[in-house]
């Protein structure tokens, strides 16, 4: 898949600098007591702007919280978060909502959309909760180079596993977001669909500057990040920049995983 | 299997409350009627046992007619049998009190009654003591109260002929429960001085200490009933009994309405829980459960919901119970009740109904819980309800059929068929066969009239409110059943304000034909033959603040041989204040030694224009041409013959009734205090406005609608339980969605304000599918009625329906948005 962005949007130059996202010693425990679990102990990582990067690591390492808390979906314990110019952690459920809707993107591994909306009410759906204008000539690029010109107006239920996600991905885009968050948006497709939506996050990183964060445990998925991260136990462990999938399986394999 | 499904009960405790509660509501009002009818029932029989101890032998005329009396002769020969210590006899007629601003009380005269003594006394003596002699009498209680008199008062109390007569108080008593007591009001005298107030010679029954009843019996001869003490007491709380009696069928009847709700939201939760728990049925039937065994738990699951929600209710019955005696002893202090009653039928009537209708309700969801393939265990299925919908062949054919047959019988009613009762039959039948129609179609116009419900809210209410339309139409079956709870409260209640507003309306259509002026003054008479002097009449003549005075005078006597009513009007008002309807021929041709007389009469007499009548005059018999025959427009019937032929033929000077036309420019205060005035010497001249009468009739309307109000509220009730209930469901089923909504930036508030969308387009859907049903067949009702009726439909009232009903609607999913605005979003996203 080489199909690719025309023009360069507006909104986020490729050649701006400095992280999008900072996790400064974020620590995450819940429960108390002796029933207490440290799902993030003391993280520290940045996620540079305009670059693909996977969190990677064994089950329960806390890449899943990691990305729940930098994304604010989630509180931290202790530590702070700064999401582009704005410090999230502390901030209220009505500030958190907010921030999300405007500054950042989702993509899941499964139940990605509304059933009861069709394929293009669910990409626009963030940009209607805003209530921000829509840039109708960017919305037709981006459905035209996820493919889904012809099924605009299909519900969910009548799309393919791959077709779902690659809305999903056009809904992510379609806000010009700081950055996406994707939770293993590959972790319910077939190899070739899969394949396809991470070329799609690929090239929006490379032509377009869009900031990607993304959660997995495919060695392979994983190596189309320009930088991966390892977690284990709710701490980072390690990283690789332009990682192949071979060398992030080594990687996995020396963590125990 | 039943382990399984009592840990299952266990484990969901909401899911059994809310479940419950439906049923809770509905076997309590039933309860209720059962405790509030057998409450008061037993507080009946306790009095009239208590009063009927106290005589050994009671003597009643054989004959049930009004008129049946025992003479005084039996009286004596009673008393002259071996071993009687004591006879009473009851004595009572009319005996007009008069109050305290010189009119006789009451819409009626009040009731005279003999007040024994010693032994053989059965009232509760309150204060003071029994009357004696032609100077005392007694009042009763509630009389005494509401005129405000008491021992030691003087007072004067009308005799047969209206004369005054004065008596001293010396004793209040409470007559007991007497249905005419309680609406007239009582006096009481020795039986002597009863007989001479009240004109009556003979006993309405005879009441013995001592002796025995053989001796009775032989002694008064068969024409006559004896009873002992027991028997009499039992006999008078049947009688009083049958009021409760139909207190309980009609408060059953909206019981019944309320379970047909309960049933229909238990239905829906089943089928909502046995889809959303697709998996645990799936995963049962892969570790061996037969199909049978899955039925089985899901009856017994709903055996158990309804067991216990049917004990809730049995408390809830106690309560309402309860409650509704301290009610009827505000409005009504005559029925004295003691302690509540629970009978044993109570409870296992209540508990039966409550567990038959949950158990029958869960059936069908029971039966789709056995065609859950055992893989469905390991699929991960799209969301119960959102498949393609389509309305089924027997369905749409059912729906067509029913529909058709509704519409066509409704037609015939109220178009095609003479009206009456049987004619409301019809329409109530054809509403009932149509609403099944309804019921049927419902699924399939739940995407149409949620777009109606749903346009507002779409529009305003921003991506929620879009959201919100869009979930209330995309399980149809679900939402259908959750609406058409509410649509059979809705919809009884705006048949109900139609048929009452309509009843209002014909009402004064036909107020103004009978109350032709605007005062009318009235004897107050427990029967029609008593008149008000003519001296009134002349007295008001004479007043220039009236234009009018119109004398009716009437009197029953023979016409062709039977007894006809014969009545002249003033001559001056016929034709202008009094227009009958001509039928044949007209007001002009009733020329001395003519008559005209009433369309009704004339059909039944088979009389027509031309003939002549033989009218039995105070000279002999009078043969008279009919004249004329009249309609509709007058408040007087029968033979109508001009003035001066009446006063030839009769003696009869007094009028029946009077009519007053206020003068042009006269304010109607100042007419009413002239007429009061007038009126005034004469205690039994009652004076009433038509406006006042349309507005006692109006509010006697209102009145009973409000009652409907309240005994179909809670099948209302009911059906808001039902929508929070599907909504609850609803939000745990879309707990992910829900969550991915809120990542992508849906806040907290606009999370809740979707939900209370949701329930509002709902309830909208409902209300609006009662009120159209309810205005169509109340319209039809209203054409079945009679033949003079005039539909009204009341807008204001059946707008707030739909109105309340949304309102209603979003309350039911507060607790629901509360509990889905709460979730976590990322446990959320990590379920399922």
């Amino acid at each position: 898949m080489t199909s690719t962005f025309a023009s360069p949007p507006g909104g986020s130059p490729a050649a701006a600098t400095g992280p999008a996202v900072v996790a400064t010693d974020v620590s995450k425990v819940y429960g108390t007591g002796d029933a207490a679990v440290h799902a993030l102990r003391g993280v520290s990582v940045g996620f540079a702007r305009g670059a693909f990067t996977a969190i990677m690591g064994p089950s329960g390492s806390g890449k899943s919280t990691l990305m729940h808390c930098l994304a604010g979906l989630d509180t931290v314990s202790g530590g702070r978060i700064v999401l582009g110019d704005a410090e999230i952690t502390g901030l209220s459920d009505r500030q958190l909502t907010l921030l999300r809707r405007d500054r950042v993107g989702f993509i899941f591994q499964a139940f990605n959309l509304l059933p009861t909306l069709t394929a293009e009410q669910n990409i626009l759906l963030p940009l209607e909760l805003a209530g921000r204008k829509v840039d109708r000539r960017w919305l037709d690029q981006v459905v035209q180079v996820v493919g889904l010109s012809d099924r605009l107006a299909h519900r969910p239920n009548e799309l393919s596993g791959g077709q779902q996600q690659r809305v999903a991905c056009a809904r992510a885009l379609v806000a010009r977001p700081d950055v996406i968050f994707a939770d293993e948006p590959t972790g319910n497709l077939d190899s070739h669909s899969g394949a396809e939506v991470l070329s799609f996050l690929r090239s929006s990183v490379r032509e377009m500057g869009q900031t990607i964060v993304m959660v997995t445990h495919d060695p392979v998925a994983a190596s189309y990040a320009d930088r991966v991260v390892f977690l284990r136990d709710g701490e980072i462990v390690s990283e690789i920049v332009r990682p192949t999938p071979d060398a992030v399986l080594d990687r996995l394999k020396s963590l125990g995983a | 299997m039943l382990k399984t499904t009592l840990a299952g009960l266990r484990a969901h405790k909401l899911r059994l409350l809310l479940t419950g509660l439906a049923i809770t509501l509905g076997v309590g009002f039933i309860s209720g009627t059962f405790v509030l009818t057998d409450t008061m029932d037993k507080g009946v029989g306790k009095t009239f046992a208590r009063s009927a101890g106290k005589v050994d032998v009671a003597v009643l005329p054989k004959s049930d007619a009004p008129g049946a009396r025992v003479p005084a002769d039996i009286l004596q020969r009673v008393r002259a049998l071996p071993g009687v210590t004591d006879v009473q006899g009851k004595v009572q007629g009319d005996a007009a009190l008069i109050g305290k601003k010189g009119k006789a009380v009451g819409n009626m005269p009040t009731v005279g009654m003999s007040v024994p003594t010693g032994r053989l006394l059965r009232y509760d003596v309150d204060k003071g003591r029994t009357p004696s002699g032609g100077a005392e009498t007694v009042l009763d209680t509630q009389t005494a109260k509401r005129e405000g008199f008491k021992v030691g008062d003087a007072v004067t109390i009308l005799d047969k002929a209206s004369r005054p007569h004065r008596f001293t108080v010396v004793g209040i008593v409470d007559f007991g429960i007497d249905h005419e007591i309680g609406y007239r009001g009582a006096v009481g005298f020795d039986a002597a001085t009863t007989m001479l107030m009240t004109g009556e010679r003979q006993y309405r029954e005879i009441d013995v200490a001592g002796g025995n009843r053989e001796a009775v019996a032989a002694a008064v001869g068969p024409r006559y009933r004896t009873y002992t003490g027991a028997e009499l007491g039992a006999k008078l709380a049947r009688a009083a009994g049958a009021d409760t009696k139909v207190i309980r069928t009609g408060l059953l009847i909206f019981g019944l309405v309320a379970m047909l709700v309960s049933a229909l939201v238990i239905y829906n939760t089943f089928s909502i829980l046995i889809a959303q728990r697709m998996r645990e049925m799936a995963l049962l039937r892969c570790v061996g459960a037969t199909r049978r065994q899955v039925f089985g738990g899901v009856l017994a699951e709903s055996a158990v919901v309804g067991l216990v929600g049917s004990a809730l209710g049995v408390l809830a019955g106690l309560g309402l119970g309860a409650g509704a005696l301290v009610l009827i002893g505000d409005l009504n202090p005559q029925n004295k009740v003691g302690g509540l009653t629970l009978t044993g039928r109570t409870v296992a009537v209540a508990m039966a109904v409550g567990v038959i209708v949950t158990v029958l309700s869960a059936v069908l969801p029971a039966r789709t819980a056995t065609r859950v393939p055992p893989v469905a265990a390991l699929r991960n299925d799209l969301e119960p309800g959102s498949r393609r919908f389509r309305l089924g062949r027997l369905r749409t054919a059912l729906a067509a059929v029913l529909g058709a047959i509704g519409l066509a019988l409704g037609g015939l009613g109220s178009l095609v068929m003479e009206k009456g009762e049987i004619a409301m039959d019809v329409v109530a039948f054809a509403g009932g066969v149509f609403f099944l129609g309804v019921i049927a179609a419902m699924p399939a116009l739940v995407r149409p009239l949620g777009r109606v419900a749903g346009a507002i809210p779409a529009r305003l209410g921003g991506v929620p409110g879009r959201l919100a339309v869009a979930n209330a139409q995309r399980a149809p079956r679900r939402t259908a059943t959750t609406t058409i709870a509410l649509t059979i409260g809705i919809g009884l209640m705006s048949l109900f304000s139609v048929v009452a507003a309509s009843g209002k309306a014909s009402a004064a259509a036909q107020l103004e034909e009978q109350f032709p002026a605007e005062f009318q003054v009235e004897p107050q008479a427990a029967d029609g033959e008593v008149r008000l002097p003519h001296a009134l009449a002349a007295a008001l003549a004479g007043r220039r603040e009236l234009a009018r005075v119109i004398e009716v005078r009437r009197l029953k006597t023979g016409v062709d041989g039977r007894k006809e009513t014969v009545a002249a009007i003033t001559a001056a008002a016929m034709g202008t204040v009094m227009k009958p309807e001509m039928a044949h021929g007209s007001l002009s041709d009733l020329k001395p030694g003519t008559v005209m007389v009433d369309e009704g009469t004339a059909k039944d007499r088979r009389l027509s224009v031309g003939n002549t009548v033989r009218i039995a005059t105070a000279h002999g018999t009078a043969p008279v041409r009919l004249a004329a025959i009249y309609g509709k427009g007058t408040p007087v019937s029968g033979f109508i013959v001009p003035e001066a032929d009446f006063d030839r033929h009769f003696t009869v000077r007094d009028p029946s009734v009077i009519y007053l036309k206020t003068a042009d420019g006269v304010p109607a205060a100042v007419a009413r205090k002239v007429v009061d005035d007038a009126s005034r010497p004469y205690p039994t001249a009652r004076v009433t406005s038509a406006a006042e009468y349309k507005e006692s009739l109006s509010k006697a309307i209102d009145m009973i609608l409000m009652i409907f109000g309240g005994l179909l509220g809670l099948a209302i009730v009911i059906a808001l339980f039902g929508i929070a209930n599907t909504l609850t469901l609803s939000v745990v089923e879309r707990t992910r969605e829900s969550a991915l909504l809120r990542a992508l930036g849906l806040t907290r508030r606009q999370l809740r304000r979707m939900l209370s969308v949701e329930a509002l387009v709902m309830a909208v859907i409902g209300a609006f599918t009662g009120v159209v049903l309810g205005v169509a067949f109340g319209w039809a009702a209203t054409n079945a009625m009679g033949n003079h009726t005039v539909f009204s439909l009341p807008y204001l009232q059946v707008g707030g329906f739909v109105v309340l009903a949304g309102a209603a609607g979003t309350l039911a999913a507060v607790m629901p948005a509360r509990r889905a605005a709460k979730a976590s979003i990322v446990e959320s996203l990590a379920t399922g």
